[in-house]
Order: structure tokens, then sequence, then C-alpha cells
């Protein structure tokens, strides 16, 4: 039930394909090749630094151990979302990192209980990729839903006040623009699930399958993981704005980020 | 009621209000003259909290604008914007919701209510079935005047309420207002709110 071995040998094989794509970008002054080579090259370095760390991990297996990876997983997510929401480190980490423990944490650990039925609740093989699904999901989706909420404020900032003197109260005030940010956070998720599999095998199930297991078993996990990617971003966006909510707005309830 | 004292507002190096004093009486109306820039709209935002003074303070009812009385100012007072900045949304969704806020619940408004309102303010009568976008300047103006009256606070703040208006809707809504027994403070360019008696002019 494994996938054939890949030596490295054969990898390399592939080295001769790119042979002409460079010879075709040199003669067509596509200016990609260094580019090209700087992204695989660093990808190769990546993958085998996290190959080598994950198989260490996976070789002591160690509950905490396990979990820490994962706690480490989402300080890195939070710190990118910080960044690509222009949010002060400072302020905004500790918030980011609630918004998206909370939510990954309970929701992997009911798929791992009631799903999977795992006795080890942390198994590494179980915990790293299946937490790694919902946090890679989840990090997307809060940066679309933080990004859209403040945006939205910010660009409609008289009709945010124009609500804030008719209502008198800030999460009232606030209500229309929170809906559109878990709105738009979590319509992608629904429309690659309303097209999974018609299009391209999703990644899950390539996975499974190159392992060995046959596909009715794939499905069956890609089913349940795209359910709890989907309940896993709808609640970390939830908490993401609330969360940060608390440290965005001054004493007058007015936007200072 | 409303008193402002020594307010201070400059905005990077331009000095919007030095040591600026204002009172305004209960049931006064009272027209904000004062050229372009000098601050007539911060006036008003400043009243809401939207805008913090650098120095000097403003007191309505008693009670100092800060954190623990903003909620009163906010919610004791109407507030018409300029540009009316009402989200697009179907007008009366608009009004359902601005009605269903927890401070707001207690008035009970009916198609019947609003219709009666929007007569008096020539205001087609299928307004409420449509989106705000596709309203025009004059009418979302009144639209926002409509929402004022409905909402039945004791301070009024309008912002340029007729210079969309044609002129005989703006002796209606001048004499509209100049009749309310409210704390009305007006900022406007048409010389007929000056024309009216009931109206006092603050200028600076």
């Amino acid at each position: 039930m494994n996938a054939n071995e890949v030596s490295y040998f054969s990898m390399l094989s592939l080295v001769f394909l790119i042979v002409p794509v460079v010879i075709i970008n040199r003669k067509l002054s596509i200016n990609i090749n260094k580019k090209m080579f700087y992204s695989i090259g660093r990808m190769v370095i990546q993958l085998s630094l996290v190959g080598i760390f994950l198989q260490y991990i996976f070789n002591i297996n160690n509950p905490i151990v396990n979990f820490s990876y994962l706690v480490f997983m989402i300080v890195v997510a939070s710190f990118s979302t910080a960044k690509s929401c222009d949010f002060q480190i400072k302020k905004f980490l500790a918030p980011l990192i609630l918004a998206f423990i909370i939510p990954n944490a309970i929701i992997l650990l009911f798929f791992n209980t009631f799903v999977t039925r795992l006795d080890n609740l942390f198994n590494a093989q179980y915990m790293i990729p299946i937490g790694g699904m919902l946090l890679g999901n989840s990090l997307s989706g809060n940066i679309i839903c933080i990004n859209n909420f403040y945006k939205a404020i910010k660009q409609n900032k008289n009709k945010y006040f124009y609500s804030l003197s008719l209502s008198g109260n800030k999460i009232e005030a606030l209500t229309p623009y929170f809906k559109n940010a878990i709105l738009a956070s979590v319509s992608p998720t629904i429309a690659s699930i309303e097209t999974i599999g018609l299009v391209a095998l999703p990644g899950m199930m390539t996975g499974q399958i190159l392992g060995g297991a046959i596909p009715l078993t794939a499905i069956k996990y890609q089913i349940a993981i795209m359910i709890a990617i989907l309940i896993t971003r709808y609640f970390s966006a939830i908490l993401s704005i609330l969360f940060t909510g608390f440290k965005a707005f001054d004493e007058y309830d007015t936007l200072i980020v | 009621m409303i008193q402002f004292k020594d307010i201070n507002l400059s905005f990077d190096d331009k000095i919007v209000f030095e040591n600026f004093n204002m009172n305004v009486l209960e049931g006064e109306k009272v027209l904000l003259s004062a050229p372009s820039g000098k601050g007539k709209s911060t006036l008003f935002k400043l009243m809401l909290g939207f805008q913090k003074a650098d120095r000097g303070e403003i007191i309505f009812d008693s009670k100092r604008l800060e954190k623990s009385n903003l909620a009163y100012f906010r919610r004791n007072i109407a507030y018409v914007s300029q540009d009316v900045d009402l989200r697009n949304i179907k007008v009366w969704d608009l009004i359902d919701e601005i009605f269903s806020y927890k401070y707001n619940k207690h008035i009970k408004i009916t198609k019947e209510k609003i219709m009666n309102v929007g007569e008096y303010l020539n205001l087609p009568a299928d307004i409420i079935e449509k989106e705000v976008s596709q309203l025009s300047g004059g009418e979302r103006q009144r639209l926002g005047l409509m929402i004022c009256i409905l909402l039945d606070r004791k301070v009024w703040l309008l912002d340029e309420i007729t210079s969309g208006l044609d002129k005989e809707m703006k002796e209606k809504v001048v004499d509209y207002v100049s009749k309310q027994e409210k704390t009305i403070l007006i900022i406007s360019h048409d010389k007929i709110w000056s024309k009216n008696d009931v109206v006092r002019v603050e200028e600076w």
C-alpha cells in the first residue's frame, strides 16, 4: 500500500524536460529563466528541510511535539495574516493566534475523534497533514475576511458614521460589514466544494490514491475534510473579526488601523 | 442645552477652530454660517464623536462628551449628513434595519407612517421599493430628512438638506423644520433659511 518510491535520479530526469522550456524562453526572450530556477531551487531546499523535519517528528510521534508543531504553524499563519493585512504585529498577533487556534484545534480534535477515530488523537500522521489543510484554508479565509471588513469600513467611512449616529451602537453599525466579510471568506470554499472532483482531483485524494488507498476511501476522507475546512474557515473568520475588532477601534468607535 | 467650549482643532497645519464657543438653547433653530472649510460639518462630527477636538469640551444636556456619554449623544441626536450616506439596499430594508436597532425599536414604523411623511416631502409612493442608488440626490436628502423625522430625537443636525431641492420644496422643508419643537442646527448655503425669522444665524 505504498507509492512507488521516487529515486533521486528519476527526479533529476524531469530536469531534462525543463531544457526545452529554457531554450524557448531564451529564443523568445521571455524573461523568466532566472526566476524559474530560483523558485525551483527554493522549493527543493524548503521541502527538503520540511521533509527531514517531518520525518523526524513522525519518528518520535510524541503528542506534545506534534501539538507544538501545530501551534508553531498557527503562529506562522498569524504572522502572515498580520503582514498581509498591514496590521501591527505587536498589537494583533495575540488576537489572530486565538482566532486561528480555537476553531482549528477544536475541529481537528473532533475530526480525529469522530471521523478518523484515532486511538491517539495527536498522531502525527493525521494531526499534521489534516491540521495543515485546515489551517491553510483558514489562513486564506481570514486574510480575505479581515481585508474585506476593514477595507469596507475605511472606504465607507461616512456610511459607517451615519449608521453609528442612527444606532449609537458600534456592533449594530458594523453588522453589515461583518456579514459581508464572512460571506467573502467562505464563498470560495463553498464554490470549490460545489465543483470538486469535476475539474481536478483534489490534492488530498490524489495523495491518498498515490499512497495506495482505494478511491472510495479517498473520497470519504475528501468529503470529510471539505466539510471540516468549511466549518473551520467559517468560525476562524468570525473570530478573526471579533478578536481584532477589540483593538482596531478607539474609544469613540473610530477605526484606527 | 448644547455648549461648545473653547474648541480647538487643526488638521495638519490648518487651524479649523481656535477657542471656538457656541451656545444653543433648547428649541432653538440655528443656522451655521461660515465660509467653506471653516468647519461647519466638522462641528457636527465633533458633536457625534466622529472627530475629536484637540482641546475644549462639548456639553449636551449637562453631559460632557466623553466615552461614557458617547451613546447618549449619538442616541439623542438625529444627523442628516451632507451626502446622506446610506448603504445601497432597498429603502424599505434600510428603514426596517434602522428601526430594528435596539435604541430605535420602541418606535413603531408602518408603511403608512412612511407614506404620510413621504407624501408631505413629495417623495414618490414607490420609493420604499427602490434601491438607494436609484434615488436622485434630492430624493436621498428627503429620505434622510424622513428618517430623521421618524427617529423623533430631540436634537437634529441637518447638513445641506435643501441643496438638491427645487424652490417650492425648499420652502416646504424650511417651513416644516422651523415649526418643530426640536433643537435644530442647520448647515446650508440656501438663503431661504436665514430669511426665516425663527432661525438664528450663528456666524464665524
